[in-house]
């Protein structure tokens, strides 16, 4: 299945430099409408008001961190369905056990490479 | 007034009334008994007044000692001048590495946009491609900077476990406060020291590899990744 290049993709990140990579990454793979939000809540304000194609998302954030978030995005109905990428320096057993329970659909661990990213989006929504 | 002065006291006041001219010998021998009484209540006062002298003289000693360790702790020029030392590195630290990485990525996306037909081209490449080295130049001074902090953390280490060792501190069961227990619930840990704790290609077969997504974690997927 061809992967839409002009989707919507949420980038989730406090830390407004690693949005800014994301950002660029995805702009020189192809990817056109780039959003972004610093925090899980502000992730879902604009998850409520838009449909994303993809939500590449950091762990630790303050108020509501990327796995509440992920938690939140898999018990909604109108989100549920959505692609999601965690991005994160969390690279404990017990996190990747407890974003795979929880349904992300891949995990990066940071820091990464645009090879990486390119792989783990493909894995998740198809070859582009 | 100490109990062993109270006991003098009726020890005198008894021997001022024997010397009286006592004519019932009933009155004499209850001098006597009283006297022996006084005796017997002077040995125990003594001996009491010698422990409590001996508790107090220990707890005074334990106390001195105790305002010299801590004096030796040094705590006022920690709290005054170590600590905000050690935050002002800090802070210098997130500001530099902030303005490196604006300057490497502003100097990076301008080649990004860049279109390479045009004649300019490689002189910008040249120029920004200098902004990039230069910019990296900071991770000299935040070394330094680091190693000062460092010193710092090193310096208070010594310390407390100096005086720990010298009043024989063990340490107290903790109370979890809200942010630990929240940090414990969400799996906030952070970075680990020497990198990613599981590296990606397990976590890549954990995942079923990129070309695969599996959906439901099975015991040797865990394994996998405990190998």
């Amino acid at each position: 299945m061809a992967v839409d290049m002009g989707m919507k993709i949420l980038v989730v990140d406090d830390y407004a430099t690693m949005v800014r990579i994301i950002r660029n990454l995805l702009t020189q793979l192809g990817f056109k409408e780039i959003d972004e939000a610093n925090d899980g809540t502000a992730a879902l304000e604009k998850m409520r008001l838009h449909k994303y194609g993809l939500v590449i998302s950091d762990w630790n954030m303050e108020p509501m961190t990327g796995y509440e978030l992920l938690q939140r995005v898999r018990s909604d109905d109108g989100m549920k369905a959505t692609p999601f990428i965690m991005v994160t320096a969390e690279s404990k057993t017990e996190n990747v056990i407890a974003a795979k329970k929880a349904g992300v659909n891949n995990y990066i661990v940071k820091p990464f490479n645009a090879q990486t990213l390119k792989a783990k989006i493909a894995a998740v929504l198809g070859d582009f | 007034m100490p109990a062993i002065e109270v006991a003098q006291r009726v020890r005198e006041a008894l021997n001022a009334v024997k010397g009286t001219d006592l004519r019932d010998p009933r009155l004499v021998e209850v001098l006597n008994l009283s006297e022996q009484l006084v005796e017997a209540m002077q040995m125990f006062f003594g001996s009491l007044d010698k422990d409590v002298y001996g508790e107090f003289r220990y707890i005074a000693t334990y106390i001195a000692r105790t305002r010299q360790e801590i004096a030796a702790l040094r705590p006022n020029d920690i709290r005054e001048t170590r600590l905000p030392s050690a935050g002002a590195e800090l802070e210098a630290i997130v500001k530099h590495t902030e303005e490196a990485t604006n300057t490497i990525m502003a100097a990076a996306e301008a080649m990004m946009m860049a279109d390479p037909t045009d004649a300019a081209f490689a002189d910008l490449v040249n120029e920004k491609v200098l902004e990039i080295f230069q910019a990296c130049s900071f991770q000299d001074i935040t070394g330094q900077r680091v190693q000062k902090i460092v010193e710092t953390l090193r310096h208070i280490e010594g310390r407390v476990e100096r005086f720990a060792s010298v009043m024989g501190v063990e340490d107290q069961a903790l109370e979890e406060t809200d942010s630990e227990r929240r940090k414990r619930e969400l799996l906030l840990n952070g970075p680990a020291l020497a990198g990613p704790e599981v590296a990606q290609d397990q976590i890549d077969a954990l995942f079923g590899g990129d070309g695969g997504n599996k959906d439901k974690v099975d015991q040797s997927d865990i394994d996998a990744l405990f190998a």
